[in-house]
């Protein structure tokens, strides 16, 4: 739905008229619009200098395999036009004190030293600034300059100047037509009044290089799903074509290991990440498809594939009957290092017959687990929540209030609840929207 | 209407990335397309979505006072709304929009043949351009929205969905068809979800609706008809008990009707014994505290479980899907009855407990010596009876064994289908279905609780298979999609409505009989007389006008002129000026 | 340019599609979006119902060059409108008479009934139908 006119103001209004929704990727994206479309007015908090969460950073979806960026676009242009919403990205929350009805929560604006008003997006700072660093929207692979975005669509459409590698030379000010850089903006911290939370900061990766046996970090060939996305991705740091790192050469032969940080109690991530075995098999028919002529052999190391979700098994069976990807079940006991052409040498037992197997791959995707965002302890504590053994947020009531926390007035959607994929967070989003609308619409009246 | 105005076109070919671009050509394609009649621009752009793409737009419609504009891109289905607002943006009439799927239609469907994709993509755009240089701005309506909500079904996500919407402070009526709300929860005995009653949870939700001050709950009752439209339905509800009619004017509906558990009837070993029984019948009794063979009346000591019964069995209709709540439900059934049983075990192919707390469940079930054995779907285990005793044979495809149990009590884990009444409910409400039988939403992935008619929601099972926690997650957010609706107050509807021209009617009803919805009436006031469209009762689909004989009905956004004028702009191609050979 | 038929090449015939918004036009979207491949021989028209589609509007197809049609809508029963499919239907056996009357093979044209979760049988028919059409040959093509 389109809803026009001018921008709020957010100080102008009334604890009860206005809901915090903290961090800006798919869910709280939808928090935000599903309470803005009902009048009130919603502040969203993000810390990176995007909205839009890992969502932004894939290349296709599943289960239909429509491209991310295809179907986020406008939800995040959306978002940044809503007359209700009032962006606050590259900020952080600092402090929330009070009782539903009327939170008092300080917001730090870090410096982005590029004034959101004047800067137009042109990207002419950019040749100009001499620093190169590694690109953390596209997992490090690509580089970025020291004033950047992270991806084409950025939203807002403002460029970012990292103070951290900034050396200060001007070089980018004196560049600016509109006169936007301004690199001795200092951060400020502001103090808003809201009446419901809405907490949605995702999730985090496990660290797969925490499994040593898996050689990701010490071979060139082993890299996460996440890394896998943006290099297929046609935005991404080698412009959508698949390659690998060592040398450059498209892999003929990939191997994808599922489950790596999840449902392993002991790395201390017992339950299940829900959306790895379909992002799995997603990137292998990616892959397939991508390169037909080139991909020939696609494998998938898992335990179970849980396909669960609407259109998920057909999913599955699609990629087994008209991709040929090939399924092996069996835990992978580790790889190596094959010194000559850095091909990867997986040794797995294969459950199902009970042979052991040594398969040779161009290139191995490790499939990460989902990990409680970091920080996430610190936005527990200063609202009074808990957490789940896990480090997710607990609910209390699940069967029949599944996005309420502990604390009236403070609700939470996405992954910050546990592993979701994006039809779940996206509903969780809508619903965390309803129930927050409640609490103004109940405080606004007494 | 008659806004004479010359044609300036614009076209914007988008490569999606790689997604177009990788298979079409989209610098010829924009290039040639620059030569067609009427248009003053064309160009390719990486993504036309983004905000720059945007931008491009409403700058080329400044720069070269374009009224029409077609984009080469996506399918309308997604983005036609996006774009809509683009150029009404820079003040173009949403209806001079035109878009061209590049995507769907082509680069994803002829991968392998990048020139004859080509080719196609330049026939499409012509054909839009085509269409595009007859298209007429349309004025935008508004309609106001009936501050009342009406929730079909009265299961959790039927009571979550009703409890919301009056808390929020608006009018919500819950329509169920039984005469208990609680809907399948109601049956079952403990919820996986920290080991919480059912029944609890039902009491707890029935408690909160009955006490509310906005909800009126009829229960024996369906709704049996649906008139109107987005803000203004116009619902029939009976009530089968008494046979009552009521109507009930809606602002937005939506359909939280749930499912059934797969009986297999007649599918063995279903039936081969009394001892043959399914999970819900199982959760039945253990909520009941009865738990005991149904041959003998004895509590059984070996039961056995077989997972994925009329799941994920592809080439059966409405039986691909997996089903999503079962393997967490048969783990902790099983894991419960170990306390009063000697031996439990389970069949599985996978075991997808993936959702919060599930895998400890599972956890749960091993530390009480439930046993496990993975067996292959393809190849069912076989099951004989003899002398009223159960044997069932498998081969164990982990250990590579044949193995046999005897079990006292063999429970089926069934899938979830949808529930008996879905094809009235989906012709009511004019919702689609997708392959696994449940309705299908908007998107799938950004719109999953809207549905493609305007104003209906859906959610919980009626979505497709899931368990309470998802169900009622989809409530809450499809109550908020109805309250965003009756916050507004107003809502905008399409304008592309049947029109009939007064000269050309011949007054021969063909009109009248055609229309689905009774839109057409006639104004006897002349001689003769004429067929006049209700415009806020007609749907748009256009049958009226392809029935009339004397063509006197014009279909806006759908005329005859701009449906002939594609068809030739295929076939038979403008010459093309200036020489688009590239 | 474009529109040169040359029988020489690999012919490829041209064949116009009507197909619903609700159905058959998304089932063809599920198509694409499947990465199912079939034939490129159509272009397809978007209608918002096959009630929409005037047998005139088949004819003039077939008058202009075409030398195939399809029309493809939601399953009876599942209309968005309810029933406008049906409509399209019962006109269909006319439409087919018409076409043989003025001495086309009828197997030229082609009525399907494919949902938004069809993506194969959506594709599978556009398939069936340029094979037939490919094995005609030709429909008059000397309209230049
Ligand atoms: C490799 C991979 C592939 C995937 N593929 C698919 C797929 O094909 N289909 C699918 O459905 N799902 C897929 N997923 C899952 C999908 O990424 C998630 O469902 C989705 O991103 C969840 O959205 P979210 O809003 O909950 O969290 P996020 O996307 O993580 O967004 C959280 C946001 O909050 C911000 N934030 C965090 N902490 C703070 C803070 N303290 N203050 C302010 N802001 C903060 C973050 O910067 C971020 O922008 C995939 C996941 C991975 C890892
Ligand atoms: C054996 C078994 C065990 C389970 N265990 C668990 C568990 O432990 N935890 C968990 O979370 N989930 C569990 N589930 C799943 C849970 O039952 C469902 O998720 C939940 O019931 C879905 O709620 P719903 O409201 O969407 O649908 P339903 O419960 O099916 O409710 C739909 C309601 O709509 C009514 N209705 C249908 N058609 C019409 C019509 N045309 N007009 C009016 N009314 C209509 C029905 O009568 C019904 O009352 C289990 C399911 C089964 C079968
Ligand atoms: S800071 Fe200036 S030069 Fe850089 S993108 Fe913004 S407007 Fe352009
Ligand atoms: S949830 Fe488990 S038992 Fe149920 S269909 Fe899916 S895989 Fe089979
Ligand atoms: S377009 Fe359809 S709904 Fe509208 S008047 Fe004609 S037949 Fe009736
Ligand atoms: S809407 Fe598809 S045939 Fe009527």
């Amino acid at each position: 739905m389109t809803v026009a006119g001018e921008k709020i103001v957010v100080e102008d209004r009334k604890s009860t008229d206005t809901a915090l929704v903290i961090g800006g990727g798919v869910s709280g994206m939808q928090a935000a619009l599903d309470i803005a479309d009902q009048g009130y007015s919603v502040v969203l908090v993000e810390r990176t200098p995007s909205i839009g969460g890992v969502m932004a950073m894939l290349d296709k979806t599943f289960p239909t395999l429509d491209c991310s960026a295809c179907i986020l676009t406008p939800k995040l242009s959306e978002v940044a036009r809503h007359p209700n919403i009032e962006l606050m990205t590259y900020s952080e929350v600092k402090s929330i004190t009070g009782t539903a009805g009327n939170f008092r929560v300080s917001v730090l604006r870090k410096a982005r030293k590029v004034l959101e008003d004047k800067c137009s997006g042109c990207g002419d700072c950019v040749p100009h600034c001499p620093i190169e660093v590694r690109n953390e929207f596209d997992q490090g692979l690509g580089y970025r300059k020291a004033v950047y975005i992270g991806f084409p669509q950025n939203t807002p459409l403002v460029y970012t100047i990292d103070s951290e590698n900034c050396i200060k030379c001007g070089m980018c000010v004196k560049s600016c037509e509109r006169e936007a850089i301004d690199l001795d903006l200092e951060d400020e911290e502001i103090e808003i009044s809201v009446g419901a939370i809405v907490v949605a900061t995702g999730y985090e990766l496990y660290n797969v290089a925490n499994y040593r046996r898996f050689g990701y970090g010490r071979f060139k060939n082993v890299i996460n799903a996440l890394e896998f996305e943006r290099l297929i991705n046609a935005a991404g740091p080698t412009a959508g074509n698949l390659m690998r790192l060592s040398d450059g050469k498209i892999p003929k032969s990939i191997g994808f290991i599922q489950c790596v940080g999840a449902r392993d109690a002991t790395k201390d991530v017992p339950y299940c990440s829900r959306v790895c075995c379909m992002y799995g098999i997603k990137n292998a028919v990616m892959a397939k498809e991508l390169q037909h002529e080139n991909v020939k052999k696609v494998t998938i190391y898992s335990i179970d594939i849980r396909a669960f979700g609407k259109g998920f098994e057909e999913f599955y069976n699609m990629a087994k009957d008209r991709f040929g990807i090939k399924f092996i079940r069996g835990r992978v006991g580790e790889v190596s290092e094959n010194s000559r052409n850095k091909n990867i040498i997986v040794r797995a037992e294969d459950t199902t017959t009970g042979k052991f197997l040594e398969q040779e791959h161009e290139l191995v995707v490790l499939c990460p687990g989902i990990l409680p965002p970091k920080g996430l302890r610190d936005t527990a504590n200063q609202l009074g929540l808990q957490l789940d053994s896990d480090g997710f947020i607990h609910v209390e009531q699940p069967a029949s209030n599944p996005v309420d926390t502990a604390v009236s007035g403070v609700y939470i959607c996405g992954c910050v609840e546990g592993p979701k994929d994006i039809p779940d967070s996206v509903a969780a989003g809508s619903a965390a929207a309803m129930r927050a609308s409640i609490t103004l619409w109940r405080e606004g009246e007494h | 209407m008659a806004t004479e105005e010359v044609p300036r076109i614009g076209v914007f070919v988008c490569h999606c990335g790689h997604n177009i671009a990788g298979t079409v050509d989209v610098e010829r394609v924009a290039e040639i397309a620059a030569h067609y009649p009427n248009v003053e621009f064309a160009t390719h752009f990486m993504f036309m979505c983004s905000d720059s793409g945007q931008q491009l737009i409403r700058d080329k419609i400044e720069e070269f006072s374009l009224n029409r504009v077609v984009v080469a891109s996506c399918s309308p289905r997604m983005h036609e709304p996006t774009f809509r607002r683009v150029v009404e943006e820079a003040d173009v009439n949403r209806y001079c929009f035109e878009q061209v799927n590049l995507r769907e239609h082509v680069s994803w469907c002829h991968m392998r043949e990048p020139e004859a994709a080509t080719e196609k993509a330049i026939d499409l755009i012509r054909m839009s351009v085509a269409r595009a240089a007859l298209l007429v701005p349309l004025e935008v309506k508004t309609v106001s929205v009936e501050p009342h909500t009406l929730v079909v079904g009265g299961g959790v996500a039927g009571l979550r969905a009703a409890i919301d919407i009056d808390s929020r402070g608006f009018k919500v009526t819950l329509v169920e068809r039984e005469p208990e709300l609680g809907g399948n929860l109601a049956k079952l005995s403990t919820l996986y979800q920290g080991n919480e009653k059912a029944s609890d949870v039902i009491e707890r939700m029935v408690l909160a609706a009955r006490i509310s001050e906005n909800l009126t709950i009829m229960t024996d009752s369906e709704v049996v008809d649906v008139e109107g439209y987005i803000g203004n339905f116009d619902v029939t509800v009976k009530n089968n008990a008494t046979d009552k009619t009521e109507k009930l004017r809606v602002g937005a509906i939506i359909v939280a009707t749930g499912f059934q558990s797969w009986v297999p009837e007649g599918i063995p070993p279903y039936g081969m014994s009394l001892d043959v029984i399914t999970l819900a019948q199982l959760e039945e009794m253990k909520r009941d505290d009865k738990l005991l063979c149904p041959s003998t009346g004895k509590p059984p000591k070996k039961v056995m479980f077989i997972g994925c019964v009329g799941s994920r069995q592809p080439g059966v209709q409405g039986h691909e899907h997996c089903s999503r709540y079962c393997c967490t439900a048969m783990v902790k059934a099983a894991a419960d009855i170990t306390e009063i049983t000697d031996e439990v075990l389970i069949l599985y192919d996978d075991i997808r407990t993936f959702g919060k707390g599930h895998e400890e469940v599972h956890r749960s079930a091993h530390e009480k010596f439930v046993m496990f054995s993975k067996f292959d779907r393809t190849k069912p285990a076989k099951t004989t009876v003899a002398d009223g005793a159960l044997s069932v044979k498998w081969r164990d495809i982990l250990a590579g064994d044949n193995l046999e149990f005897h079990p006292d009590l063999l429970v089926l884990v069934t899938a979830m289908i949808p529930p008996e009444g879905v094809e009235k409910v989906s012709q009511l409400f004019s919702l689609t279905r997708s392959a696994d039988g449940f309705f299908n939403e908007e998107h799938i992935k950004l719109a999953p609780l809207t549905t493609h008619t305007a104003g209906v929601m859906i959610a919980g099972a009626a979505q497709s298979a899931k368990d309470s926690t998802d169900s009622t997650t989809q409530a809450s957010g499809a109550a908020a999609k109805a309250a965003s609706l009756m916050a507004r107050g107003e809502v905008e509807i399409e304008s592309t409505v049947a029109h009939v021209l007064e000269e050309l009617c011949s007054s021969c009803h063909t009109c009248a009989t055609a229309c689905p919805y009774g839109a057409i009436s006639f104004d006897t006031s002349k001689k003769p007389e004429i067929a006049v469209v209700t415009e806020a009762e007609c749907h748009g689909c256009g049958t009226c006008a392809a029935g009339c004989p004397s063509s006197a009905i014009i279909m806006r956004h759908s005329t005859d002129e701009q449906i002939t004028a594609m068809v030739e702009a295929f076939l038979m191609p403008p010459p093309v000026m200036g020489g688009g050979d590239s | 340019m474009t529109a040169t038929v040359t029988i020489s090449k690999e012919w490829i015939p041209r064949i116009a599609a009507f197909c619903c918004n609700w159905c058959s036009y998304a089932g063809a979207d599920l198509a694409g979006t499947s990465r199912i491949q079939y034939p490129s021989a159509v272009r397809i028209i978007r209608v918002n119902c096959t009630g929409r589609v005037d047998p005139e509007f088949v004819l003039n197809a077939l008058d202009k060059g075409a030398d195939g049609v399809l029309v493809s809508g939601c399953h009876p029963g599942d209309c968005h409108y309810t029933s406008g499919n049906l409509k399209m239907r019962a006109r269909w056996t006319l439409l087919q008479m018409a076409v043989e009357q003025a001495g086309i093979n009828p197997d030229r044209i082609r009525l399907q009934w494919a949902s938004a979760s069809e993506g194969q049988k959506f594709a599978d028919g556009v398939r069936e139908l340029t094979e037939k059409v490919k094995n005609l040959g030709p429909f008059r093509r000397g309209w230049q």
